[in-house]
This record gives C-alpha cells, sequence and structure tokens, in this order.
C-alpha cells in the first residue's frame, strides 16, 4: 500500500480538532509543576483554572480557546516512504472538509491582510511548511493553529556580528514587550543566525519542541536554562497577573550564517497547540500527539 | 470568593482589591471586535443609543460563537481577546457609559486605569484559553445587535451566574496590577542582565 492523498487528508482534519480540545502532555505537565513551585497565590489559582480548563475541554470534547487560529501544517516527508499523494491539495481538502463539519464550528478567523475582510478561506491558506526526514519510511504532519493572542509578539531583528550579550538582551526585551498580553506561561521558541527565513523557521520549530527537552549542545542548552531563568524573574506570571510563572520553555535553534545574525523569538500561548500524526507507509495514521 | 450580581453599583466594586478573585452573576455584554468599538464611538459622537444599553453595565472583551435558530439566537462558546488591542478607544467608552466592569485579558494602559478610577470601574481579567469554564456560565442570551458582522464581533448581551473566576488586575481607583508589574519588571531588567553577564562567564 502507498500513502495517498485520502490518507493525508483524513490526517489534516483530525489533527486540527485534536490540537483545539487537547492540551499537549507535556504542557499539561509543565503546568503542574509550575503550580507545585509557583509563590503567587493568585498565580497558583489561575494555573489551576488553566488546568482544569484543559481537563474540561477534554473531557466534554469542547474547544479551549475559542479562537481557534489559522491552519498551519508542517509536513515531514521521510524520504523512505511510499507515497503517491498531491500532499498540497489533499491538506486544503482536509481543511475545508473541517471547517464545514466540525462541531462546533469555527469562527471565521482566517483574514485577508489588504482588506482584513475575515472568513475561513484565504489565499495561501492553510499555510504549509515542507521538510525531509532521511532515512524515515513514513509522513509526518504538525498541525499548529496559530492566533493573534500570541502570534502578535512575534519578532525579528537582525544584528551584526552580536555577542551572546546582545542577543540574549533582545530575547530578554521582547518578552518585556510582550509582558502580560500573550496568555503566560508561553513556550518562547528562538532561532538565531542562518539567514531571515531560515531564522523565523527555527524559532517556529522552537515552539513545537517538547518542553523539557534541552538542546543538545551544551552551550546552548545553558542558554535557554538562563533565560528561562530570567524570563521567569520578569514576574508576568500566568495570564500576566503576576508570579512566577511566565515562561514554560525557552526553545533555541541556532544555524551557522554570514555575519548579519537574524534572531527570531516566537510564542506559544500556555495551551500550546500542537498535534501531530503520522502516516505510515500502509496508510496506517497513528496519532502521536 | 465573593459573587457580585449585576448590574453592581459603585460601591459593590469599591473595594475590590488587586489579586482579589470574584465571579459574576447577571447581564453582561460582550464584543471582541475593534469594528464594534468604532461603532460604539459612532453612537457616542452621534448621539444615538447603543442597540445594546452600556450605562455602567459589565462590557466585556470576550469572542463568541452566535447562531441563529428557530427559538432566536444561541451561544455555543466564548472566550477573552487581547483588550490592549482597545486600548485607544476604551476610555472614550468607558466614561461615556461609566462602565462598572470591564475585561478581558491582558489588560488596558494607563488612560484606561485613569478612566476607570474616575468612573468608579473595575477591569477583570478572564483566562484565556478558558473556553470551556466561562461558556458554562452562560444561562441566558438576551440580545444579539449588529448581527450583520461575524459572530466574535457582535454586540451580545447575556444573562451569566457564577462567571469566573476574574481576577482583579485594575481596581476602582484606578491601580493597575499590570502597571505595577510592567514598572517592577523595567525595575529588574538591569539585574536580570547582570545575571545573565555572570552566567555566561562561569561557563565560558
Amino acid at each position: 500500500m502507498t500513502i495517498r492523498d485520502e490518507h493525508i487528508f483524513e490526517a489534516t482534519k483530525d489533527l486540527y480538532s485534536w490540537a483545539l480540545r487537547r492540551v499537549p502532555d507535556d504542557t499539561k505537565a509543565a503546568l503542574s509543576r509550575a503550580r507545585e513551585t509557583e509563590t503567587n497565590e493568585t498565580a497558583r489559582k489561575t494555573l489551576n483554572m488553566m488546568l482544569h480548563s484543559a481537563m474540561a475541554a477534554e473531557s466534554a470534547d469542547r474547544y479551549v480557546c475559542s479562537d481557534a487560529g489559522v491552519p498551519v501544517y508542517v509536513v515531514r516527508i521521510g524520504t523512505k516512504a511510499d507515497w503517491n499523494a498531491n500532499i498540497k491539495s489533499a491538506i486544503r481538502a482536509g481543511f475545508e472538509h473541517l471547517v464545514e463539519t466540525i462541531d462546533p464550528p469555527l469562527l471565521k478567523h482566517v483574514t485577508n491582510p489588504l482588506t482584513l475582510e475575515r472568513g475561513y478561506h484565504g489565499k495561501d491558506m492553510p499555510i504549509i511548511t515542507y521538510d525531509l526526514i532521511e532515512d524515515a519510511d513514513y509522513i509526518e504532519i504538525v498541525c499548529s493553529p496559530k492566533a493573534l493572542g500570541s502570534g502578535r509578539w512575534a519578532a525579528m531583528e537582525l544584528f551584526t556580528f552580536p555577542t551572546l550579550e546582545t542577543i540574549e538582551t533582545y530575547i530578554l526585551d521582547v518578552a518585556i514587550k510582550a509582558g502580560s498580553q500573550h496568555c503566560p506561561p508561553t513556550v518562547m521558541g528562538v532561532g538565531i543566525g542562518g539567514t531571515f527565513d531560515y531564522c523565523a523557521k527555527m524559532a517556529k520549530e522552537g515552539t513545537l519542541r517538547e518542553i523539557g527537552q534541552p538542546h543538545p549542545e551544551p552551550m546552548v542548552a545553558a542558554m535557554e536554562k538562563r533565560l528561562y531563568d530570567a524570563v521567569n524573574q520578569l514576574g508576568y506570571g500566568p495570564m500576566g497577573t503576576g508570579g512566577d510563572t511566565t515562561v514554560l520553555g525557552v526553545h533555541i535553534n541556532y544555524a551557522a550564517g554570514h555575519g548579519f545574525t537574524p534572531v527570531a523569538v516566537e510564542f506559544n500561548c500556555w495551551i500550546n497547540r500542537r498535534s501531530i500524526a503520522r502516516i505510515h507507509s500502509d496508510g496506517r495514521i497513528e496519532r502521536l500527539e | 470568593m465573593r459573587n457580585i450580581t449585576l448590574p453592581a453599583t459603585r460601591a459593590d466594586v469599591a473595594d475590590l482589591k488587586l489579586g482579589d478573585m470574584v465571579t459574576l452573576s447577571g447581564p453582561i455584554v460582550v464584543t471582541a471586535g475593534i469594528p464594534t468599538h468604532h461603532r460604539i464611538i459612532d453612537c457616542i459622537e452621534s448621539g444615538k443609543p447603543t442597540p445594546i444599553d452600556l450605562q455602567e453595565s459589565a462590557f466585556f472583551h470576550l469572542g463568541s460563537y452566535s447562531q441563529e435558530t428557530e427559538n432566536g439566537f444561541e451561544i455555543l462558546y466564548m472566550n477573552p481577546t487581547t483588550s490592549t488591542r482597545f486600548n485607544d478607544l476604551m476610555p472614550r467608552i468607558i466614561r461615556h457609559f461609566g462602565l462598572r466592569c470591564i475585561g478581558g485579558k491582558g489588560g488596558l494602559d494607563a488612560e484606561c486605569a485613569k478612566a476607570l478610577g474616575e468612573v468608579g470601574g473595575v477591569y477583570l481579567s478572564f483566562l484565556g484559553g478558558g473556553a470551556p469554564i466561562i461558556s458554562s456560565a452562560i444561562r441566558q442570551i438576551r440580545q444579539v445587535a449588529w448581527d450583520d458582522l461575524i459572530s466574535h464581533y457582535r454586540l451580545v448581551e447575556l444573562e451569566v451566574e457564577a462567571l469566573g473566576p476574574l481576577t482583579v488586575a485594575i481596581d476602582a481607583q484606578g491601580r493597575s496590577l499590570y502597571q505595577d508589574i510592567d514598572e517592577t519588571a523595567a525595575a529588574k531588567r538591569a539585574g536580570i542582565l547582570e545575571q545573565l553577564a555572570r552566567q555566561r562567564a562561569a561557563t565560558q
């Protein structure tokens, strides 16, 4: 059997729906840990409400947030996968089907940036990026619905031969600018280096990394740890009403570049929407998250 | 936890303290739309009444999915949106209607806090990503106005019971948790940067 359009279609519509209704396990665990260590009483209660909301959504099969965001899919194609599918049009069809059938219906969030008209459809929607996984015999699709609430606070700057001090100051200042507004505690994805477009992609990948998985290089892992502590010391807290828990993880990716060094920062709000399916070469769809 | 019955008087909210958590029962008006705020401002400027009375009301930045059924409108879910998007529009609305309770998530700026202090109103922080909790407080849809707009932009009046818990984030004297936290963060910044420098030096 071969991976065909219908498998991509199935995975696409299910992934979006799952992402809206279920807070990932790593995120719930991080919120639980934060609840144990948080010293601000209001913040502890807010963390408790977050966990309660996550569980209520899951058990009642409802949305955690009313803002379904826009559909964003990352497709990772195994180079040894057996596939013969029009991936792009199958994803588009999967999303169209979801919009027509999902219960309860979605709010209209897809926005034409030139006219501000909002609906379910729009140019280049869903947003899809593609990657290869060497030697894998499956296709993985990640769904990461993205909304204004946290999306608005992403930022990017280009430096020339920056020191680590310059880079870390910038990252801290982006967190300060977002302040109380992006439904903290967030996951911060950071990209450093590469080119403009590649840097933004690395930041995005950072937001998708499992919480508690440090970067494999000790130097970067140490940077993640000290920035995590630094951002949490700012005191914004859960929902920005004060506390020790402003960020659940700082996930940094870097790439070599030229002397110009882009630094990109992106946030996922506390519900950290992310769902992943693996489509095996026999057509079987495995839900990873 | 204190439950406030709406409509609330100035005295009902006067002693609420920053960080207190409350629930609300009674009528509230919600919208998540900038165009809706513009229409409200148009009403103020032209002297026309708003389709739903906002005088001393509880007015929240909540997006809701409303749909028309045989028995009128029903709300399937609702959740807060970022209030700071309405910073420029809210002072005038707060002052004109003497809003008693406003809210959403992410807070409002100093000018809005000042306006709240003048009229004796409070800002309440809702849980973002709290749709299951927040939606379960809805008891009745009273009115849906401006239904030519997309669902979450409409002006909707609802009856709620024990809506919350909501965190008092700007009090009736105009004191703001957001302003306090922003100032504290700004004051801590230099020390945090020094700490980062020390940690970098220790690992190199």
